[in-house]
């Protein structure tokens, strides 16, 4: 087996489980859909020519994403449809998600969140949509790749501490913009 | 800790991040509250939902087509055969093919399964039942998390991290190498709730070898299954398979398979 056969193993190897998820994040993040291929290829382009750099036995998952979000970002600014401010590394004033509680609405949908979110998957695309990249970057690398919040820091380059606050603003405000949604639409349960 | 004060954390404890302090805390507020625990449990399932419809479903499996283009264009995997090249091959090929026919109609009709061997899931339980019902003790017994990762380290080839931290409910008490289908295997055994809970390791790339596990792992991130009376949840994380398993709620299963390897040394950057 000649070295560069190994290494394309070994890497593909790594990279063959996280397929799912690289390709799951890229078409939810990217603004424009018929980006995904390329911004997937020159992910793994890159990946593969500095794979040399990755030490066996760390965070691969972490690794590759920190690559895909760099294309990403380069990608859409191309674009330039995104709201690119740098997260705020400062806590902003506490927002929870216990100040919706007395929202009617809001307790309709908690009471059930599955037949109330089967008719809002415009809304949720609209209320990701408006997150600046950064914040979007924060929530799908949750929901999507499962990572904890040090990993999140690691592929943004971001204090962990500003992942954790991010993440917490960012549920509110899906949670809000949800509620909105749901009375505007009049959609309760009863009228489902 | 009062009501407040307990949501202000939810999105910590929901996460499994915060430290063991916060998470007994908490816990310690949600048994005496039970508007708290409702209001946490209400947000968690919420935020379950959310979760889904952001990924787009409950499986996301890569598209074949998309990652053979971009794999050959990357220079990963060689570019696909010309049509004159392809044609040859595939000549070729539709006779080995059929030969393969032959003998797979051949095999299957004296009876025999092409896939015979157990399931991981299976395996797995077998090795738990024999823990919890105390017929199989741990290679190492040791109730430190640092030990019995270094213990680990020192026995098998595939990179492992410490045991899932203990504010997530899991106790450890031992660990070892087994095999599972000519696979070398590391396991942590423990406890969750006094519940006997095991923890089994496997390098991903042997996860092939159990087809049922490995095309669930494709299609999704965390795999939850049941094997007779224990409730099982696995992951491929860092280029091994975790899959946790025991007798208690499922939820509680995916809290320690979330938290595997999550004490701040073990998260290499």
């Amino acid at each position: 087996m000649t070295g560069d056969s190994a290494k394309a193993e070994r890497f593909l190897r790594r990279l063959e489980p996280l397929q799912g998820a690289l390709e799951a994040y890229c078409r939810k993040v990217l603004n424009d859909p018929a980006g995904v291929e390329d911004v997937l290829q020159n992910t793994v382009l890159d990946a593969f020519r500095d794979f040399h750099l990755y030490a066996e036995g760390t965070n691969f998952r972490a690794w590759i994403f920190r690559y895909l979000n760099l294309k990403v970002f380069e990608f859409n600014r191309r674009r330039a449809r995104v709201r690119t401010e740098s997260l705020p590394e400062e806590i902003p004033a506490p927002t929870s998600p216990e100040m919706l509680a007395a929202d009617r609405v809001f307790e309709a949908i908690l009471e059930s969140p599955d037949t109330v979110l089967e008719q809002c998957d415009e809304a949720i695309s609209q209320a990701l949509r408006s997150l600046s990249e950064q914040e979007q970057a924060v929530l799908l690398l949750r929901a999507i790749g499962e990572f904890k919040y040090r990993e999140i820091a690691d592929v943004l380059g971001v204090p962990a501490g500003t992942v954790m606050s991010c993440l917490s603003r960012v549920r509110v405000r899906l949670r809000e913009q949800l509620t909105e949604h749901c009375r505007r639409q009049g959609l309760l349960p009863g009228d489902a | 800790m009062n009501c407040e004060e307990t949501r202000r954390h939810w999105d910590l404890y929901h996460d499994s991040e915060g430290d063991g302090e916060l998470y007994l805390q908490v816990n310690q507020h949600l048994a005496e509250c039970p508007a708290c625990a409702k209001w946490f449990y209400e947000q968690s399932r919420l935020e379950d939902v959310l979760v889904e419809k952001l990924r787009g479903g409950p499986k996301t499996s890569p598209t074949p087509e998309l990652w053979n283009s971009v794999l050959a264009k990357a220079g990963v995997v060689e570019a696909p055969r010309s049509l004159a090249r392809s044609c040859l091959f595939f000549l070729g090929g539709g006779l080995a093919v059929a030969a393969s026919v032959l003998i797979a109609v051949f095999v299957l009709s004296r009876g025999s399964d092409l896939h015979a061997g157990p399931s991981l899931s299976q395996l797995t339980a077998q090795h738990h039942q024999s823990f919890a019902q105390g017929q199989q003790a741990a290679d190492f017994a040791s109730r430190s998390d640092l030990d019995v990762e270094a213990y680990l380290q020192r026995r098998v080839a595939f990179p492992v991290r410490c045991p899932p931290r203990q504010d997530t409910g899991f106790f450890v008490q031992g660990a070892g190498v087994c095999r599972l289908e000519r696979s070398e295997a590391a396991y942590l055994v423990g406890e969750v709730d006094g519940a006997s809970v095991s923890i089994f390791l496997l390098p991903s790339d042997s996860l092939r070898r159990f087809p049922h596990q490995y095309q669930a792992l494709q299609r999704e991130y965390t795999h939850r299954c049941r094997e007779g009376k224990y409730e099982m949840i696995m992951a491929q994380i860092d280029g091994s398979v975790v899959l946790v398993v025991g007798q208690v709620d499922p939820g509680r299963l995916q809290r320690v398979l979330r938290a595997y390897g999550s004490y701040p040394h073990a998260v290499s950057t």
